[in-house]
C-alpha cells in the first residue's frame, strides 16, 4: 500500500521546521541598524558598573519583537489553514469572515473616542481591536446560522458583507476625523510590529500555542471536511460541532494576532498554500507545518521591514505583500510545471 | 431476520404543502440489490439523503436494520450504511490513499492516526475495488471511472452492511459503466451488502438488481390526490421496468424489444429512425 503520513514522519517534519525557526530567530536577532554580537552580548558586564549595551538591545529591543512576529506569524498561518479547511475555499484568509474590518473598526473608535486607559499593559487600539475582531465573527456565524442549510456559502456571503460595511463605517469615521488620529489608524491598519513587554509577549503565545495545539486535534476532520458537508457526516464526523470549533479557535488566534500587530496581510493566505504545495494538503501535517512556516516568514519580513531603510521602519504589511506575493507565484508556477513533467 | 432497510408511509418535502414523496412503503430485505430509477426531481437523491437521516420525513418512520434512522448516533450510522455520491473532486489534492482513509477518521487513535486494523480495512478495501495501482496518485489525477471506484472504495472502508449509491455510472463510458456493476454485484456477492443504486441507466439496471423502485413526480396535495394510486412502483426489474411503466413514469415513448434474459427499453422522439414503428411521425 502506498505510503502515507505517519505519526514518525510528521513528528520529525516538526521538529526540523521548529529548529529551523530557532536559527532564523537567531540570525534574525542579530540583524539590526545597530551592529551587536552575540559574545558581546553574553559577555559579562564590567563590574555591573554600566548594563551591557549590547545585551540590552537584544533582550529588551530585538528579541520581543522577533518572538512578537513569531507569535503573530503561527496564529495568521495556522488560521489560514483552518479558514480554508472549513470554508473549502481555497481563496479563504484569517480575515475573510470580517476580522481585519471589525478590529479596524474597534482600533477607529479607540482613536476617535480618545480612551487613554490601559488593560493589563495593552494600549485601548489593541483592546478595541480585539473586541471588534471577535465581535465581527460572532456577528457573521450568527447571521451565517440563520441562513441555514448551505451554511459555507451563508457564512461567506455573511462575511463579504459584514466587511464592507464596517469598511464604509471606517471611511466614513475617516473623513470626519482629524488628520492626526486617521494616520495614527491607517498606520495601524497597516501591520506593524512594536516592542512589546514579556509579560504581554506569554500571554500571546500560551494563548496561540492553546489555540493551535486544540486545532490539531480536529485536523483529521478537517480532511474529511474538505470532501463536503453531507460526505463527512455520512461518515461519522460531527460536522457541526468541528466547524463550531475550528471558526472558534482560529477567530481567537487571529484576534490575538491583531490585537498584537495590526493587519498583517497575505501570511494566513500564502503560507498554507505554499506548505500544501510542497507537502500536500493532510491537515494534520500542514497545520503544524504552517505554523511553523508563518512564524519563519513573519520573522524574516519583519526583519526587512526593520533593516531596509534604516533607521526608518517600514509596515511589515507591505513587506509581506511586496515579497510574499512573488515567492508564492514562483512556487505556484514551478509546482504545476512539476505536475506537467510527471505526467 | 429484519429487513435492511424499511420505509413506513414516509412522507417528505421540502416545504410542508409539496411533497416530494408521499406515504412511501418500502421494505428492502438484507443483501438486496435496489435499482432506483424516475425522471428527474422524483425524488430519488431525496430518497438516499432521507436514507442516510439527513432529512426528517414528515411522517412514516424509516429503519435501518431495524431501528429508527434517527435514532442512531452518527457514529453508530456511520457503520450501517455508507454512501457515493455524484463524481465531485474537493478543493485540495488528496491522494487515493488519503481519501480512502478517510472513511476510518472515526476510529483513529488520540494523536489522529490510523491504527494497523485501519490500515488492513483500506487495503483490502483498495484490492477489492482494483485502485491498488494508482493509490499513490492525486484524485484529480484519475480518469472518472477510476474516480468513482475510489469512492466506492472509501465507502467499502467504512465497513457497512449498507451500501447507497448515486448515480454511480452517470459520467462513465460504457466499458466502465459495466465495470462498476459488476463491482457492485460481486461487493452484493462477496460481502452479502445491501445495495441502493440510484441510476438512470434502466437496461444495465435490469440486467443487475434484484429489485426496482420507479418513482413518479408526486402528485401533490390536490384534493383527492392521496386516494389516487402510489407514485411509486417497487418489484422485480422485469415487472417495473416495463414500455408501459417507463411511458408512464417519465411521460416518454419507448420501444421494447426482448434481448437475452431482459426485454432492452428504448425511449424514442419524434425524430428517431425508429419513431415510425410507435407511429410517432404522425405528429410532426
Amino acid at each position: 500500500m502506498h505510503r502515507i503520513l505517519s505519526p514518525r514522519i510528521l513528528l520529525l517534519r516538526i521538529l526540523a521546521a521548529a529548529l529551523l525557526l530557532g536559527l532564523v530567530m537567531t540570525a534574525c536577532a542579530l540583524v539590526g541598524t545597530e551592529h551587536i554580537s552575540l559574545k558581546a552580548a553574553l559577555a559579562p558586564a564590567d563590574g555591573a558598573v554600566a548594563p551591557n549595551p549590547d545585551f540590552e538591545i537584544l533582550v529588551h529591543v530585538r528579541i520581543p519583537r522577533i518572538i512578537l512576529a513569531a507569535i503573530v506569524g503561527a496564529a495568521l498561518a495556522g488560521a489560514g489553514v483552518t479558514f480554508q479547511a472549513v470554508l473549502r475555499n481555497p481563496l479563504a484568509d484569517p480575515y475573510i469572515l470580517g476580522i481585519s474590518s471589525g478590529a479596524g473598526l474597534g482600533a477607529m473608535l479607540a482613536v476617535i473616542s480618545g480612551v487613554t486607559w490601559t488593560l493589563w499593559g495593552r494600549s485601548p487600539i489593541a483592546v478595541f481591536a480585539f473586541a471588534g475582531a471577535l465581535g465581527t465573527v460572532w456577528l457573521v456565524w450568527m447571521i451565517g446560522r440563520v441562513t441555514g442549510k448551505f451554511h459555507v456559502t451563508g457564512l461567506l456571503l455573511a462575511g463579504v458583507v459584514v466587511n464592507a460595511c464596517f469598511s464604509a463605517v471606517i471611511m466614513f469615521l475617516t473623513s470626519i476625523a482629524r488628520s492626526q488620529e486617521v494616520h495614527a489608524t491607517i498606520f495601524w491598519l497597516m501591520g506593524n510590529m512594536t516592542e512589546e513587554d514579556f509579560f504581554v509577549l506569554w500571554a500571546g503565545a500560551g494563548a496561540v500555542t492553546a489555540g493551535l495545539v486544540a486545532l490539531y486535534f480536529i485536523s483529521p476532520q478537517l480532511n474529511v471536511i474538505s470532501f463536503g458537508q453531507a460526505d463527512a457526516q455520512s461518515m461519522g464526523i460531527d460536522v457541526k460541532k468541528t466547524q463550531l470549533v475550528a471558526f472558534a479557535l482560529s477567530a481567537f488566534i487571529t484576534a490575538v494576532a491583531v490585537s498584537l500587530s495590526g493587519l498583517i496581510g497575505f501570511v494566513g493566505l500564502i503560507v498554507p498554500h505554499a506548505v500544501r504545495l510542497l507537502l500536500g494538503p493532510d491537515h494534520r501535517q500542514l497545520l503544524p507545518l504552517s505554523s511553523l512556516l508563518g512564524a519563519m516568514f513573519l520573522v524574516l519580513a519583519d526583519t526587512i521591514a526593520r533593516v531596509a531603510i534604516a533607521p526608518a521602519q517600514l509596515p511589515v504589511g507591505v513587506i509581506t505583500a511586496m515579497v510574499g506575493g512573488p515567492f508564492f507565484l514562483v512556487l505556484l508556477v514551478r509546482f504545476n510545471r512539476k505536475v506537467y513533467w510527471l505526467k | 431476520m429484519t429487513a435492511a432497510i424499511e420505509l413506513n408511509d414516509v412522507t417528505f418535502g421540502y416545504r410542508p404543502t409539496e411533497p416530494v414523496l408521499r406515504q412511501v412503503n418500502v421494505t428492502v430485505e438484507s443483501g438486496t440489490f435496489l435499482a432506483v430509477a424516475g425522471p428527474n426531481g422524483a425524488g430519488k437523491s431525496t430518497l438516499l439523503n432521507l436514507l442516510a437521516g439527513l432529512h426528517r420525513p414528515q411522517s412514516g418512520t424509516i429503519s435501518i436494520e431495524g431501528a429508527d434512522v434517527h435514532s442512531y448516533h452518527r457514529q453508530a450510522l456511520a457503520r450501517k450504511l455508507a454512501i457515493v455520491r455524484q463524481e465531485f473532486v474537493p478543493a485540495f489534492g488528496f491522494s487515493v490513499t488519503e481519501t480512502v482513509m478517510m472513511a476510518r477518521t472515526p476510529y483513529f487513535g488520540q494523536l489522529g492516526f490510523e491504527s494497523q486494523n485501519d490500515r488492513r480495512i483500506v487495503a483490502e478495501a483498495l484490492d477489492l475495488t482494483e485502485t491498488t495501482r494508482f493509490a499513490s496518485r492525486l484524485l484529480a489525477e484519475l480518469s472518472g471511472g477510476e474516480r468513482q471506484r475510489v469512492f466506492i472504495a472509501r465507502a467499502l472502508a467504512q465497513e457497512t452492511p449498507i451500501l447507497l449509491l448515486d448515480e454511480p455510472t452517470s459520467f462513465l463510458d460504457l466499458k466502465h459503466q459495466v465495470g462498476i456493476y459488476d463491482l457492485l454485484r460481486s461487493i452484493q456477492r462477496d460481502k452479502g451488502t445491501t445495495i441502493v443504486a440510484i441510476t438512470h441507466d434502466i437496461n444495465l439496471a435490469a440486467q443487475y438488481c434484484d429489485l426496482a423502485l420507479l418513482l413518479r413526480p408526486c402528485p401533490g396535495n390536490a384534493p383527492g390526490a392521496a386516494g389516487k394510486s402510489r407514485h411509486y412502483h417497487i418489484a422485480p426489474p422485469s415487472e417495473v421496468f416495463t414500455p408501459k411503466g417507463i411511458e408512464e413514469a417519465f411521460g416518454v415513448r419507448v420501444f421494447s424489444a426482448p434481448v437475452g434474459a431482459v426485454s432492452v427499453i428504448l425511449p424514442l422522439g419524434q425524430m428517431a429512425r425508429d419513431a415510425d414503428r410507435l407511429g410517432l411521425h404522425k405528429d410532426l
